[in-house]
């Protein structure tokens, strides 16, 4: 009875399962509804770069050709996003999921999804160090480095600068919230003084609240640990209009010159971001113009490169389910080192049975817990642009 | 009378040709939420469809069933309990001693005494003021106790299940100092006051994060379930798979996703079977002569206000214990993920498309509305493929649809609401009364 | 006299003018709410969402006026783009009425059905706004941004302290006030606003006396209309637009309108003038206003703060709680429970 009951029922999931193939499908689950749905679109666009360098290339797989699916994480709701994830494995039948783009759901599909399913995913942007990993089975990676890390180097770079007393405001969520917590421990132990930390609420109508309990408490500078199209910029309007600080100090989600462009070009702005000297991101901007595409978006480049490491991952495997055991491979030295735009000539040498190291948008450098290094700049604003103060690395 | 089994046999229709069409995986996790979204909609449905009350602040319900999964099923954590668990237990003495006093004056300075407001004001703020001796420095050693991993109490490490009974009682316990506060207002304010009451609640759930992590969330919540890769290597089940002539994995995934349907059935029966004799019994009869008149039957002598405290605590019991189970099936406990759209006016629309009043309705109505919440976006994907094709390239419908088939969802929801509110206000399954239908 | 100067400004700067502006943007909108619920009698929840609207066609109309060259000079140019907008608005409300509020006041349908109903239109508004602008947010403020600039004020006066004033905020107080004065001349001094009262007091007796049903509702959104567009777009210019930020508009503007009275025009504005400025007042940190007032010795060691930010929107609910518990009827509301 089992027997004919099971295929008959079950069957028709099955046939679809592609046998070998031709058209690999990649799942981008994004926020492409919810807080950061201006973010999502040109982090896609980013990830879909890549797939579309490596199908034209024409090198994987023996000719293998890569698609993408999107799906929607709406970044807060876990049960929708686990649902898309759902159907991108089960329906799409994806090889490999791109996203998801905020810590939450990351956490939601891992583990009701990816590992069920044994799917390799990379996370361009959960951040969060209160990600918890264990439990991942080794298919999990990202390629935007934990916010711990950066904490540290942002207090090293105010207390080198003199800064010794600052206050605090972040964004009310777990990147924010980690990043803080990072940023004021290392901070206290250099000798710095924190006078207020004071979390914002992103998507509220105003904050003038906020920026005036910030103005009393005082300090050198303001650290707005923040997204620059969010509560961040929101809280730089109110204290620049109240004159109540006038220098900030910003972490990777307020790196966007378009705040000059809002608060014009000698805003006194200062900070760190993942970053790789020259050519990186130079050669990704490059590619990104080439395709008419933003590449200077927030998080577009660790798209590209999440997108990218898969897809070299299952040219080094030559088989797409067992891709996750060689992510760390083709991250990582040794081998010719593969910058944005070169994935035809990666390919061909994993092809050839060579060693890539892909470098990538974002200077991809993983570490053992499956979480990029991360190098980082120090950046300030130099009329109107940033400009590289010094490379800074995690020790 | 027929119509009911046929509506549900077309919703169980559609859902198995998700499982034929698209994959069956997808389909069981679609019906897990849509039982889970059932007995969020029973709960409204108590409030709403019998007692005729307009609470929008069911997210503040499912948010606090979701933080008794935290509290009860998460081991605890030794270190911060010995940091701060001293202090935080002073401070609630205080507070439960202030709460005391303040009960106390309430009661024995007399109706007319002017002072009796001021009085009992201040005691309430003394209190407060010298909580926060024990409090801020509690909390604070508590958050700080290995904060990326930890930095919170945790739970008493029971079993998950039992939590989604506590999490009903701690609704109900939270939602009876409300309802006694609003039971008795008129709608727009009830709606205004419960909508208000259910953010201050997720703010509460956001910030303390000495209680449930805050915004860093809860994550690997225990399961009630084995885990796909137990079951993968589990005999029985390459048995089955082999037998099935299906992937080992598929296999596993199907098992666990049945054994959670499993369960929340179970829930959802025993919580429909105990409303459905509720309705019948003098209760319900009550309840109805309440809701749809209420002034005579105040005349008759009945205590309207007590009615809708008793239908406001219920139902709000019963979707503390729907959030529980979301929590426990997402196997994390997120303070920023709790939207009013998501859960308050989507569990409304449930409700109202099934048909008010109407139990089964309101089943019917989670069923068919949360399928189209999450298939909307697969829908939005056809139409952004084939029906848009026709429109011009440049035309904003056709690059909207293509720039976001999720964000359809909105806008179809609206339409849906608005549709059945004024074509068929009585929902799909329309309200049948024990009396109406002798 | 420094200090006690100093004092004044920090206070006037961070207290008292964002205060002021953002009751008056509350205002004008709980003047909406407050005027739906008088007149057409439910709770709008689709209020914040047309606000959204609003502005979201003000800007396109902005966009359109700026690449013909047309400029209001040191004001925003976006307050042309909002008298043009004001018809449009109005259209859309006008609409949305026919086509189910109006069925529903024939069918004499509980408030409750009008909430879900609002509901409902909220929903939609919601999607055909990510449709009309999308979901990116903008910043279509022109002309002169500041009327006094930190520092300016500074270098002019001398003292330690700055003050701030925005030429937005300039216009949200001077046009609220305007708005308002207008609404109440309307509503006291003409026969459409007279019966419109009427119609707002007492349905049936308006209606025994010959007053027009269709009429008073087609003025009612027009009203609402102008309103809804004065503060979406005074908001936005103030605070920059961003669609989705007027959702969180939508509890203190029920807020401030509950407080002063459901259907009560003055209870909205000083309804939304509470709200406002207990929001900020009670997270306002003390410190240093009272460090320039106390001696030295006096002067305090903490923030001086009643609550802290995070929970500065649980303090217009607060209120709310209370002024249902002391006065549910509101401030100046008539109707109890």
């Amino acid at each position: 009875m089992k027997r004919v009951l099971g295929p008959l029922l079950l069957g028709t999931a099955l046939s679809a399962a592609p046998a070998m193939a031709d058209d690999l499908k990649i799942g981008i689950l994004f926020g492409f509804t919810g807080p950061i749905e201006s973010l999502t679109p040109p982090m896609a666009d980013g990830a879909e770069l890549a797939m579309k360098e490596a199908s034209d290339s024409g090198l994987l797989l023996g000719g293998a050709t890569v698609t993408p699916v999107r799906g929607d994480s709406t970044c807060t709701d876990a049960s929708a996003a686990t649902a898309a994830a759902e159907r991108l494995v089960t329906v799409d039948h994806i090889v490999a999921l791109i996203g998801a783009d905020c810590s939450g759901v990351a956490t939601a599909v891992l583990n009701n999804v990816a590992v069920p399913n044994n799917l390799l995913m990379i996370s361009p942007s959960a951040t969060s160090p209160a990600l918890a990993t264990d439990g991942d089975k080794g298919l999990f990676f990202r390629t935007a480095p934990s916010d711990a890390r950066q904490g540290e180097l942002l207090a090293k770079v105010l207390i080198d600068l003199g800064i010794n007393t600052v206050a605090v405001t972040y964004t009310n969520n777990d990147y924010g919230k980690g990043f803080a917590d990072a940023f004021g421990a290392a901070y206290k132990a250099a000798g710095g003084t924190v006078t207020l930390v004071a979390p914002h609420d992103d998507g509220k109508a105003d904050y003038s609240a906020e920026v005036s309990a910030l103005s009393v408490a005082g300090g050198d500078a303001l650290v707005v640990l923040g997204y620059s199209d969010q509560g961040g910029n929101g809280i730089i309007r109110g204290s620049l209009d109240s004159g109540a600080f006038d220098r900030f100090a910003v972490g990777d989600g307020m790196h966007s010159e378009k705040l000059m462009a809002d608060f014009g070009p000698d805003l006194n702005i200062f900070g760190t971001v993942p970053w790789t000297e020259g050519d990186g991101t130079a050669k990704f901007a490059a590619v990104a113009e080439a395709a008419g595409k933003a590449g200077d978006g927030s998080f577009v480049r660790e798209s590209y490169d999440a997108a990218a490491l898969i897809i070299l991952a299952m040219q080094k495997a030559g088989d797409p389910a067992k891709a996750h055991e060689h992510v760390m491979d083709v991250a990582n030295a040794p081998g010719e080192k593969i910058y944005p735009g070169e994935l035809a000539k990666a390919l061909q040498i994993l092809k050839d049975g060579g060693d890539v190291d892909y470098v990538g948008g974002s200077d991809v450098e993983m570490i053992a817990t499956g979480e990029s290094a991360g190098s980082y700049r120090e950046f300030e604003n130099k009329g109107g642009s940033f400009e590289t103060v010094r490379m800074l690395t995690a020790e | 009378m027929s119509r009911t089994p046929l509506l549900f046999a077309a919703m169980a229709a559609v859902l198995l040709a998700v499982g034929l069409l698209q994959s069956w995986q997808l389909a069981l996790t679609i019906l897990n939420l849509c039982l889970i979204s059932a007995v969020m909609a029973l709960g409204v449905n108590v409030q709403w469809g019998v007692a005729g009350m307009f609470n929008v602040g069911t997210m503040g319900s499912a948010a606090v069933g979701g933080l008794a999964v935290v509290l009860i099923s998460t081991p605890p954590v030794r270190a911060a309990w010995a940091a701060g668990g001293g202090g935080l237990l002073a401070a609630g003495a205080v507070l439960l001693a202030t709460a005391a006093l303040a009960f106390l004056l309430w009661r024995r300075m007399g109706e007319r005494s002017l002072w009796r407001g001021p009085a009992v004001g201040a005691v309430v703020l003394l209190g407060l003021a010298l909580s926060q001796r024990w409090f801020l420095p509690a909390t604070a050693a508590i958050e700080a106790v290995d904060a990326a991993s930890a930095g919170y109490l945790g739970g008493l490490g029971l079993p998950v299940v039992l939590a989604w009974a506590i999490g009903g009682l701690l609704a109900a316990a939270v939602a009876w100092p409300i309802g006694r506060l609003t039971a008795g207002l008129r709608s727009d304010y009830l709606a205004v006051a419960t909508f208000g009451i259910s953010e201050i609640i997720l703010a509460v759930l956001r910030n303390e994060e000495w209680l449930a992590r805050g915004v860093k969330n809860v994550t690997g919540l225990p399961r009630p379930v084995p885990f796909e890769a137990d079951l993968q290597a589990a005999g029985w089940v390459q048995r089955l798979a082999a037998s099935l002539d299906w992937p080992l994995r598929d296999t596993a995934s199907v098992l666990v996703k049945l054994a959670y349907s499993a369960w929340f059935l179970a829930v959802l029966l025993i919580i429909w079977w105990a409303l459905e004799r509720l309705a019948r019994a003098p209760w319900g009869r009550m309840m109805r002569a309440v809701r749809d008149n209420e002034e005579a039957a105040r005349a008759m002598g009945k205590d309207v206000a007590r009615r809708h405290l008793q239908a406001f605590v219920l139902g709000s019991a019963i979707v503390g214990i729907g959030g529980a189970m979301l929590v426990t099936l997402d196997g994390q406990f997120t303070a920023g993920s709790y939207q009013p759209l998501r859960f308050t006016f989507l569990i409304w629309v449930m409700v109202i498309i099934g048909g008010s009043g109407n139990h089964k309705g309101a089943i019917l109505g989670a069923f068919l509305i949360w399928f189209v919440w999450v298939q909307a976006e697969t829908a939005g994907l056809w139409l952004a493929q084939a029906g848009a094709a026709a429109l011009a390239p440049d035309n904003p419908v056709r690059l909207a649809l293509e720039e976001g088939p999720a964000q359809l969802r909105y806008v179809v929801m609206g339409l849906i609401l608005v549709l059945v509110m004024r074509f068929s206000p009585r929902g799909l399954i329309p309200e049948t009364t024990p009396e109406s239908s002798r | 006299m420094t200090d006690l100067l100093n004092g004044l400004v920090h206070l006037a700067s961070m207290l008292i003018i964002p205060g002021l502006a953002y009751g008056s943007q509350l205002a004008l909108g709980a003047l909406g709410v407050t005027l739906i619920f008088g007149v057409l009698r439910f709770s709008n929840f689709a209020h914040a969402e047309g606000l959204s609207l609003a502005t979201a066609i003000t800007i396109l109309f902005t966009i359109w006026l700026q690449g013909r060259g047309v400029s209001l000079g040191v004001l925003p140019t976006a307050l042309l783009g909002a008298v043009l907008t004001v018809p449009l608005m109005a259209l859309v409300f006008i609409g949305t009425d026919r086509a189910l509020y109006r069925h529903f006041r024939r069918i004499d349908a509980r408030p409750e059905v009008f909430m879900i109903v609002s509901a409902g239109v909220m929903l939609m508004t919601n999607g055909v706004i990510r449709l009309v602008i999308g979901p990116d947010g903008r910043d279509f403020e022109d002309g002169e941004r500041f009327i006094v600039t930190a520092r300016g004020f500074r270098d002019w006066s001398g003292l330690a302290e700055p003050l701030v004033l925005k030429t937005s905020q300039m216009l949200t107080i001077g046009l609220a006030v305007v708005a308002t004065v207008a609404l109440f001349l309307f509503l006291n001094r003409t026969q459409a606003g007279r019966s419109m009262r009427a119609y707002a007091d007492n349905r049936n007796l308006a209606l025994l006396s010959g007053v027009d049903p269709d009429r008073i509702v087609r003025l009612t959104w027009i009203i609402v209309a102008v309103l809804s567009v004065l503060a979406g777009v005074l908001f936005g210019l103030d605070k920059g637009y961003r669609p989705f930020v007027y959702q969180q508009l939508l509890l203190p503007m029920f807020a401030a309108a509950v407080v002063g009275g459901l259907g009560s025009p003055l209870g909205a504005i000083v309804g939304s003038m509470i709200v406002a400025f207990s929001e900020l007042a009670l997270t306002f940190a003390w410190k240093k206003a009272l460090a320039y007032v106390l001696p030295a010795t006096l002067a305090p060691e903490g923030m001086v703060q009643a609550l802290s930010t995070e929970y500065k929107f649980a303090v217009s609910f607060l209120i709310l709680v209370i002024v249902l518990l002391v006065r549910p009827a509101g401030l100046f509301g008539k109707v109890a429970r």
